[in-house]
């Protein structure tokens, strides 16, 4: 089947060639009329099996298609029918082929003999690694402190979060950690305080410009290809232009019209700056007038149109190009310019990640994005960057238990983080060290490798090895990861291509795709999927988990019960084509102006918060009284918002109490003693810096997820190095060539790598990789064998197996330190010094 | 600041709107057009690769590799990244690469086995394959392509005739697909859509419509191999000697060896 947005336009002429009778082989096929969702084996010609399902190589999560030959998973490749993908797939979600006959992949249940982290083990049976866990929850919940069974995953989405979540709530423990702050939840705050849920989608189908501030989108992304390959035909076809701001010329910059170098955690200045040619030029006029409806920018929230412009040109006075050349190394010319561009070119779409959030200000550089946005009415309508939209499933309920008591180390030190909505994983490792708030009696990974993830890797291993301070750590890992090694119980997880999942991930289409994940193949040896696991556990412990009896069955009653999914088949259908979308949908937009009817908002129990503006319901009188903004969780009971104009939906609130409108002003952040309107802050670090310091940046390349995939054989032989990123004229101030040996010290460690020096990277700045330098993760990542592997398993690969350099992890000298408004680790922010060894 | 332009309309389109298709242009798309018509065939498969729309992504690589369980330290299809200029007007080029599948092929000629040799271009589309149950393991034609395509494979072959050298292997279009209508395996995974595969002899094709469109360049045009992949957007290549040739060069081909044959 040809995908719908085939450029080439093949359909016509494949239809041609079967209807004029031509036979279909090779010999006169003019064309061919399969994209793909069909397979064949080069040695025999036999047709394979194809099944559908779904990737989880990264959270984009892609709709897939699987080839089985004589029960052997062979190929995977993408899912033609699906409206995220339309047809196509990145290297690591094929590379999963890897991942599961990976010769180092955990097949049984292992019990710790030796040391930690000696790597001496025993194999077990599942019945006494599950008693084992279920006597130490018992015992936990007999004592009243269920808190202390704490679970921390790095990666776990839709029904997988439904079922194991749910498990755990349902045990009575709250103390549940998860890995977002290490990846972008800094800028899921900053959205959340500003236009309410989380998530943008850069609608690059209707897009005429884009301005990206520091995401490597085409390399690497949370809607990775679903938005990528849109954005190469936006370019490619219709002559998109993309102008990127990076330290470094990523694939994405080198892909971009432009990319223009700038000093790291200096963006938020250069869009500071924009507002203020915005501003002073008058091009708010027309859509920003009109967007400015919709936007608070002062405490007054029934303030008019002009009121706010004159606010808004007051605050960004000063914020001037000039002033912003000073501390980003970016022209003037080129501000003003590019502001004047992404203002005029309508629609424009703003891109941000990383590069912009991952530092001390992100949280208000993101903030400043979408004040950007705002006064040039770039946003929330076609072209422009989008509230998304996924697949709302119907799941099957699980009951919680009546009490849940949760360990407060999840969101950093107290004062740390003001508001930390997506946690602050980098500081649990610390706080569980410090002891002040409790430590867990048992500390359970799921797909989380703190000692690699995180930053300070050696204190990690120090805390993971302690015994005192983490009495017992299970970790449940298809592979013997960098932090499994340092459990007491390892349970053997399948990879994805063993498992079941109703899956959500937002669709660029901005209309939903539901879509599930099945096997490919019977699990390995005796790996089972965690979230099948919990369900014994469920049973050892009485805790009730609902009507599904297993995860597949889960997955089934939300197919069947789910509107729209169910009509098409339900769960039989999806089994068979692996995606559904409603053909009829809309594509979603502009959600904050739709007018609420009066017989809403004059509802019984709906009250006017006269500061906020906010339509809501308190669920008391002392609610009522203490006010929206100040009452602890009052976002879910937000209605709507009175604005001067009339009552609207507005942009409703999750995760913070703020209000309807688009809020730039925030009376949160001005509780928590920072600048309620989006303002420009210098990096405290930064600002220290000496003439031979430098900023130490990381940095994602297309071949590989972040700490998960250095395993996969084809992957590690294209991308197993990481050489330091370093420009001539800084090399040559340090007596540094090409492949010399180099030292990078900060002030929690120094690593010796080698200098890539490149003209493709901004002076004054060291740019490291993630992905490599594995201590553990099997042979293909890091040389070293796991327990209880053969020799190769069959790989007939492991012998031509070529290279020895596995890189380094920057990891172990960039402090774990986070953004103070919403958690954010600052990847970018490490000064460092460089010397040729 | 790098500028570096995605031109959207080719220059011949652009002389061709002006209705001035002049001789220089003609001379251009001489070439392919000259190669199409050198041997009478049916059909003439061809790829042509559109770099505008390569992001470097090397999803092309692994799903060769694993289409064909191709060996580590091999590969049948490969993506070079090439780094030039000077900060902060740098480019990085992608150059996706594959077998060319030459209408006048060195490896063949060089093959010794005998009645019929072992690698040969087939008559009926002009794909060059290799009869893995002929090939003797000798190499030859590894060192005979300018292009550095071929590998010897150690899994394929009888040991004993090919005294335990393995086969010589390279990329062959994915006949096993697309002789079942299905596109190559490196085509449907790309992401840019940046490589378009089809019948040059058919001149309603894609293929054949971008081959006569656009400023084509094939890798080693001197070579006189005339290969059925094009590249759109990499005329670099067949630039005269750069002038500053000093300048700031780096070639990662993302292979075992870096290879010692070049495309230009």
């Amino acid at each position: 089947m040809l995908n719908r947005r085939n450029f080439l336009k093949l359909g016509a002429a494949a239809t041609t060639t079967v209807a004029s009778g031509a036979s279909l082989n090779v010999h006169a096929a003019k064309e061919l009329p399969h994209w793909g969702n069909k397979d064949f084996s080069p040695a025999t010609g036999k047709q394979r099996q194809a099944i559908p399902s779904a990737c989880w190589q990264c959270v984009t999560r892609c709709a897939n298609m699987g080839y089985v030959e004589d029960g052997r998973l062979v190929k995977i490749e993408s899912n033609v029918n699906s409206i995220r993908t339309e047809g196509v797939m990145c290297a690591k979600g094929q590379a999963a082929v890897n991942h599961t006959y990976d010769p180092d992949r955990l097949l049984y249940p292992m019990q710790r003999v030796g040391e930690r982290g000696s790597g001496q083990w025993k194999r077990i049976s599942w019945n006494e690694a599950l008693d084992m866990i279920a006597a130490r929850m018992k015992k936990n919940r007999d004592a009243g402190t269920p808190e202390k069974v704490a679970f921390h995953y790095g990666r776990m989405k839709a029904s997988h979060s439904k079922t194991i979540g749910g498990f755990f709530k349902a045990f009575g423990t709250g103390s549940i950690g998860n890995h977002t702050a290490l990846c972008e939840g800094g800028k899921w705050t900053a959205q959340e305080l500003t236009w309410g849920g989380h998530y943008d989608n850069w609608d690059f189908d209707n897009t005429k410009f884009v301005l990206n501030f520091g995401s490597n989108v085409l390399e690497t992304h949370t809607n990775h290809i679903p938005t990528a390959h849109r954005l190469l035909w936006a370019m490619a076809e219709k002559g998109v232009e993309m102008v990127s701001f990076d330290v470094r010329l990523s694939n994405t910059a080198a892909k971009s019209s432009e990319w223009v170098p700038v000093k790291p955690g200096t963006d938020a200045a250069v869009i500071a700056a924009m507002i203020n040619v915005v501003m002073s030029e008058g091009l708010y006029k027309g859509d920003g007038e009109e967007f400015l409806k919709y936007t608070r920018v002062t405490e007054d929230v029934n303030a008019d149109v002009a009121t706010k412009i004159a606010t808004i040109k007051k605050h960004v006075k000063d914020y001037t190009p000039k002033w912003a050349e000073k501390i980003s190394g970016v022209p003037a010319s080129k501000i003003t310019e590019l502001a004047r561009r992404f203002a005029k070119t309508k629609p424009s779409v703003l891109v941000s990640y990383r590069g912009l959030v991952a530092h001390y200000n992100g949280n208000e550089g993101e903030r400043l994005a979408q004040l950007l946005c705002a006064v040039t009415g770039q946003m929330d309508k076609p072209g422009t960057r989008m509230k998304a939209v996924g697949a709302g499933w119907k799941w099957p309920k699980i009951p919680k238990a009546k009490k849940i008591k949760k360990l407060d180390i999840f969101d950093g030190f107290p004062g740390q983080v003001a508001y930390p909505t997506h946690h602050v994983a980098e500081m649990v490792l610390p706080m569980i060290k410090d002891g002040r708030n409790g430590r867990p009696d048992m500390y359970i990974m799921y797909c989380w490798t703190p000692a690699y993830a995180n930053g300070n890797v050696g204190e990690a291993i120090d805390i993971l090895k302690d015994e005192k301070l983490m009495p017992f750590v299970v970790s449940v890992d298809p592979f013997y990861g960098d932090s499994t090694m340092y459990a007491d119980l390892i349970l053997p997880d399948t990879p994805f291509t063993e498992r079941w999942t109703a899956e959500d991930m937002v669709d660029p289409a901005q209309i939903g795709e539901f879509y599930i994940r099945q096997p490919f193949t019977k699990p390995l040896g005796e790996a089972r999927d965690f979230s099948d696991v919990v369900f014994d556990l469920a049973k050892r412990l009485g805790v009730d988990m609902g009507k599904a009896k297993s995860h597949e069955d889960f997955v089934r009653l939300a197919c069947d019960n789910t509107p729209g999914v169910k009509e098409a088949g339900g769960f039989a259908y999806m089994k068979k084509h692996g995606v559904w979308h409603d053909k009829k949908a809309k594509p979603q937009q502009q959600v904050y102006n739709r007018p609420v009817a009066e017989s809403v908002y004059k509802a019984k129990g709906v009250v006017l918060d006269s500061a906020s503006g906010v339509y809501w319901k308190p669920a008391s009188e002392a609610d009522a009284k203490k006010g929206y903004v100040a009452t602890k969780g009052a976002y879910k009971k937000y209605v709507a918002q009175k604005m001067p104009h009339g009552v609207f939906s507005g942009f409703a609130p999750d995760k913070v109490n703020k209000s309807g409108y688009l809020e730039l002003w925030s009376p949160l952040l001005k509780a928590k003693g920072f600048n309620p309107f989006p303002t420009w802050m210098e990096i405290p670090e930064h600002q220290k810096m000496g003439p031979d310091d430098l900023v130490l940046t990381t940095f994602k390349h297309a071949t590989q997820t972040h700490s998960r995939t250095m395993n996969c054989k084809y992957l590690a032989e294209v991308y197993h190095n990481n050489p330091a990123w370093i420009n001539p004229v800084t090399a040559k101030a340090r007596g540094i060539y090409d492949g010399d040996r180099i030292k990078v010290t900060s002030e929690v460690g120094e690593m010796v790598t080698k200098a890539r020096v490149t003209e493709a990277i901004i002076p004054g700045v060291v740019a490291i990789s993630h992905h490599c330098g594995h201590w553990a993760y099997g042979r293909y990542a890091s040389g070293r064998r796991a327990p209880f592997t053969d020799e190769d398993r069959g790989d007939r690969d492991f012998k031509l197996k070529w290279w020895t350099e596995n890189g380094v992890h920057p990891n172990w000298i960039i402090p774990n330190s986070p953004d103070p408004i919403n958690g954010q680790q600052r990847w970018m922010d490490t000064v460092v010094q460089v010397t040729r060894v | 600041m790098t500028t570096h332009s995605t031109p959207t309309i080719s220059r011949r389109q652009m002389l061709k709107r002006m209705g001035a298709a002049t001789a220089g242009v003609t001379v251009v798309a001489a070439a392919p057009m000259a190669a199409r018509a050198a041997k009478k065939q049916e059909v003439r498969y061809a790829m042509v690769i559109d770099t505008r729309r390569c992001s470097g992504c090397q999803a092309c690589s692994i799903a060769c590799k694993a289409e064909f369980e191709v060996p580590l330290g091999a590969v049948r299809s490969w993506v070079e990244h090439i780094e030039v200029g000077q900060y902060p007007n740098v480019e990085r080029r992608m150059l996706p690469r594959l077998c060319n599948q030459c209408s006048e092929p060195p490896c063949v000629e060089v093959c010794p086995t005998e009645p019929k040799k072992a690698t040969y271009k087939r008559e009926s589309d002009g794909i060059v394959v290799v009869d893995e149950n002929l090939c003797i393991g000798c190499a030859k034609c590894l060192e005979a392509c300018p292009y550095d395509a071929r590998f010897m494979n150690p899994h394929k072959g009888d040991p004993v005739k090919t005294k335990g050298n393995g086969v010589a292997d390279k990329c062959d279009f994915c006949l096993h697909r697309i002789s079942q209508g299905v596109q190559p395996s490196c085509v449907n995974t790309c992401q840019g859509k940046a490589r378009i595969f089809g019948d040059l002899n058919d001149p309603t094709s894609e293929v054949a419509k971008l081959v006569d469109e656009y400023d084509t360049t094939v890798l080693l045009r001197g070579k006189k191999t005339k290969p059925s992949v094009f590249y759109i957007g990499a005329d670099y290549l067949e630039a005269k000697k750069d002038p500053k040739a000093d300048q700031y060069f780096r070639l990662d081909t993302h292979r075992k060896e870096p290879s010692s044959k070049r495309w230009a």
